[in-house]
């Protein structure tokens, strides 16, 4: 049966069979760009945060969104100073507690401090639009908020102050606790405890200090009705494990970790895990086809069961919106994910087609490229519509099913620039994509063609000859050719040039010369390959 | 003590990011001399203040960087070292002045312009300047303009960039780009949490390291 998001979200995060992977874009400014916001002003308004995420979901089609990322929101109530930038979160400028200076002199926390009026608001409005996809709710992790209100000076108070530093942590996961529970009020199905400077220190230091206050808040969550998960981004190999320790019901982390070394130790303790789409040098400087290899890679090593797919942290501002829809069709389509991994599998050098021997065969060819009709139901389909108006054309239309699992059918699907499977090519031109055309716009398309094949002919029947010299040295072989064309029963006309025109446009150095000239005409309408390019140049060599 | 005892101590103590007598911290050297008293006593006891500096300081860094490239040890242990070899240091800062003891070279640091974040950039100042290189750091947000004004005031000086955000890295590239424009010998090492080789050869730096302990390996070998 199917499962909306928020099933799909719950179940794997409970570690239990999904009807496919879930899939979460972690849009944090990258709804700014979506909804055409800057940064500062998307993430200080709660309108402008509801409509990134409608963006969002609407462009994305995701099991689950977050509301607001942005970890600087706790420690802006209270009294980090922060610099923001109109193209990134904003960030921690001042730490109040620099040197170690009492906790007495923080402020109060309250529902009503700094942002966090506007983030709820935003949770509960986004709770009534999406009610079938999971709301995730970001709150800051206790390690990485008590950096932002220290400082460094963190690191050694572990050294130097334990005390100090324990109480520091006993007091910020009361803010996340805090934060967690106003979240989950406001309607969030998960929370995420976001600690990425846990990836900082090593295992011990993580049991000594983080173990005790982040398993209370897991604890609190589940307590409430909530799903948790423990961010962390950054070299965090070496705490996998205590992490896991604490008791999250899932550990999400970024491209610095390998998937399935997160997806072994995971899978001993029972909890479900997500990541790692690598962020920038594929999702935001590649290209499609690089996301949906890299996330099939991704699923590949995870397997399909507790395993959520998502980018390693929150998107880059300007991630082409296209390279993370690509990852929606991948996940969305079965056989998208064939059609990638047949791909991948004959991606060595393949020959290029000529395409202009379409315009040269007699019939009509109508292509289809296909996973496989026997095995993929909507490339069976496809076929099946083809077969069924070629008799309509009386032997003039010939078609042939190219399947991608093939060499033959990724050459068709690269020559042709086919990106969907299946896809509907009549003489080379890529006509119906995915969707199966009803008869009578597949019989018009290919009668189009058949017209313009006839126009084509008729044009290309319409070759000259061409001599070139002087009046006197042409009149002779320009009556003789008279003769001979009215011999032959040709529609065929001859033009006079004199030797200068010859040289300029024919390269001739005598006359009299007689040239034939025919159109051949390669390609119309369409901008073929360099590689093609190469192929019509090579027949003229 | 002997002179040999005196410098392995003193490297053990920054190492372990023991600063001085009073330092709590590691529990199991609670009350012994630091690299502060340590390095003090070496230069007391007539040992060169280059020997101290080499067989001391840059000795105990270096142990700790290489532990730190291991994954052995995080950045934690890495700042009390710092913070122990700062102490040592500062008994050496006369030598620095008259000329006795000189630098391998110059670093210049900064994390590049739109960034603010300086934890890894540091890091990296910390143990290249334990390593014995002169570090000269620009802070943050650091642009294409100081870094090559930089580069006026220490002719040679190697640049160091930094970056935490993606975004930042296209800061990164401009910035390359716009220093070798000016200065096209002008040797960049790039690093931070999104960088990798494979960016570094896009943008025409010319090293990147994962680990501080890989920018003191290249600047090391540019010495011989």
């Amino acid at each position: 049966m199917m499962m909306n998001g928020k099933e799909r979200i719950r179940k794997a995060f409970k570690v239990q069979a999904v009807d496919r992977i879930p899939w979460i874009p972690f849009v944090g400014v990258h709804g700014a760009f979506l909804a055409g916001y800057k940064a500062d002003e998307y993430l200080q308004s709660a309108d402008f945060l509801v409509n990134g995420i409608n963006k969002a979901v609407e462009a994305y089609q995701p099991d689950g969104i977050p509301v607001c990322f942005d970890l600087q929101i706790e420690a802006e109530a209270l009294g980090c100073q922060l610099a923001w930038s109109p193209d990134n979160p904003p960030a921690v400028i001042s730490h109040p507690l620099a040197g170690g200076k009492s906790l007495d002199i923080l402020p109060k926390f309250e529902k009503s401090s700094g942002r966090i009026p506007l983030v709820i608001e935003a949770t509960k409005r986004t709770r009534a639009a999406h009610p079938d996809i999971a709301i995730y709710g970001l709150i800051t992790g206790p390690f990485t908020l008590a950096l932002h209100l220290l400082g460094t000076d963190i690191f050694m108070m572990m050294f130097e102050n334990p005390d100090y530093t324990n109480e520091l942590l006993a007091y910020t996961v009361e803010i996340s606790r805090q934060m967690a529970g106003w979240y989950l009020e406001a309607g969030c199905d998960v929370i995420a405890v976001v600690d990425p400077m846990t990836s900082q220190i090593g295992p011990d230091h993580f049991e000594q200090f983080i173990h005790e206050p982040i398993s209370s808040l897991y604890k609190y969550i589940r307590e409430n009705g909530g799903l948790s998960s423990f961010f962390v981004c950054g070299h965090a190999q070496q705490n996998i494990e205590v992490m896991c320790k604490t008791g999250p019901d899932n550990v999400s982390i970024d491209e610095n970790i390998p998937l399935d070394y997160v997806r072994d130790i995971c899978k001993r303790y029972g909890i479900s895990f997500g990541g790692n789409l690598q962020l920038t040098l594929v999702l935001l400087m590649g290209t499609a086809e690089d996301c949906q290899k890299h996330a099939l890679e991704c699923i590949d090593t995870a397997g399909e069961t507790g395993f959520i797919l998502a980018p390693g942290c929150d998107l880059p501002m300007t991630t082409p919106v296209e390279n993370i829809q690509a990852i929606t069709t991948l996940v969305h389509d079965p056989y998208q994910r064939d059609v990638v991994r047949a791909l991948e599998k004959t991606a060595e050098e393949m020959p290029i087609l000529d395409l202009a021997e379409y315009g040269r065969t007699e019939k009509v060819i109508v292509d289809i490229i296909t996973l496989d009709s026997e095995s993929c139901a909507p490339c069976q389909y496809m076929v099946e519509a083809v077969r069924e108006v070629t008799p309509h054309f009386e032997g003039l239309v010939e078609w042939r099913e190219h399947s991608i699992k093939n060499l033959d059918g990724v050459t068709f699907m690269s020559s042709l620039f086919v990106k969907n499977i299946p896809t509907i090519c009549i003489d080379g031109k890529i006509s119906f994509v995915s969707q199966i055309p009803p008869k009578q716009e597949l019989i018009r398309a290919v009668q189009k063609r058949i017209n313009e094949k006839l126009k084509l002919k008729i044009r290309e029947k319409h070759g000259k000859i061409v001599l070139a010299g002087t009046r006197e040295e042409l009149k002779e072989i320009y009556d003789k050719a008279k003769i001979a064309i009215l011999e032959l029963g040709a529609h065929i006309e001859i033009e006079t040039i004199s030797g200068e025109e010859a040289r300029r446009l024919y390269g001739i150095s005598q006359t009299p010369a007689w040239i034939n000239v025919r159109n051949r005409i390669k390609s119309e309408g369409t901008e073929p390959s360099i590689e093609v390019m190469r192929e019509w140049i090579k027949a003229l060599l | 003590m002997t002179h040999e005892e005196i410098l392995k101590m003193l490297a053990i103590c920054v190492e372990r990011g023991k600063v001085n007598k009073n330092a709590p911290f590691p529990p199991d050297l609670r009350d012994q001399d630091g690299a502060d008293e340590l390095a003090k006593h070496a230069i007391d006891q007539g040992i060169t203040a280059d020997v101290v500096l080499s067989e001391g300081l840059v000795t105990g860094m270096t142990a700790i960087g290489i532990k730190f490239r291991e994954n052995r040890v995080f950045v934690p242990e890495v700042l009390m070292a710092a913070k122990a070899m700062t102490a040592g240091m500062a008994h050496l800062r006369p030598f620095f002045q008259s000329g006795a003891i000189t630098h391998k070279g110059a670093l210049i640091i900064g994390t590049v312009m739109g960034d603010l974040h300086d934890i890894g950039k540091n890091l990296l100042g910390m143990i290249v300047e334990g390593a014995g290189w002169e570090i000269i750091d620009l802070g943050i947000d650091v642009s294409a303009d100081k870094f090559l004004a930089g580069l006026e005031e220490h002719p040679g000086a190697y640049i160091g960039l930094s970056c935490l955000l993606t975004t930042t890295m296209l800061n990164m590239e401009k910035i390359v780009i716009d220093i070798k424009a000016s200065k096209p010998d002008a040797k960049i090492l790039i690093g931070g949490a999104p960088v990798t080789d494979d960016f570094r050869s896009k943008i025409g730096a010319d090293w990147y390291s994962p680990d501080p302990q890989g920018a003191v390996d290249y600047l090391n070998g540019q010495q011989t």
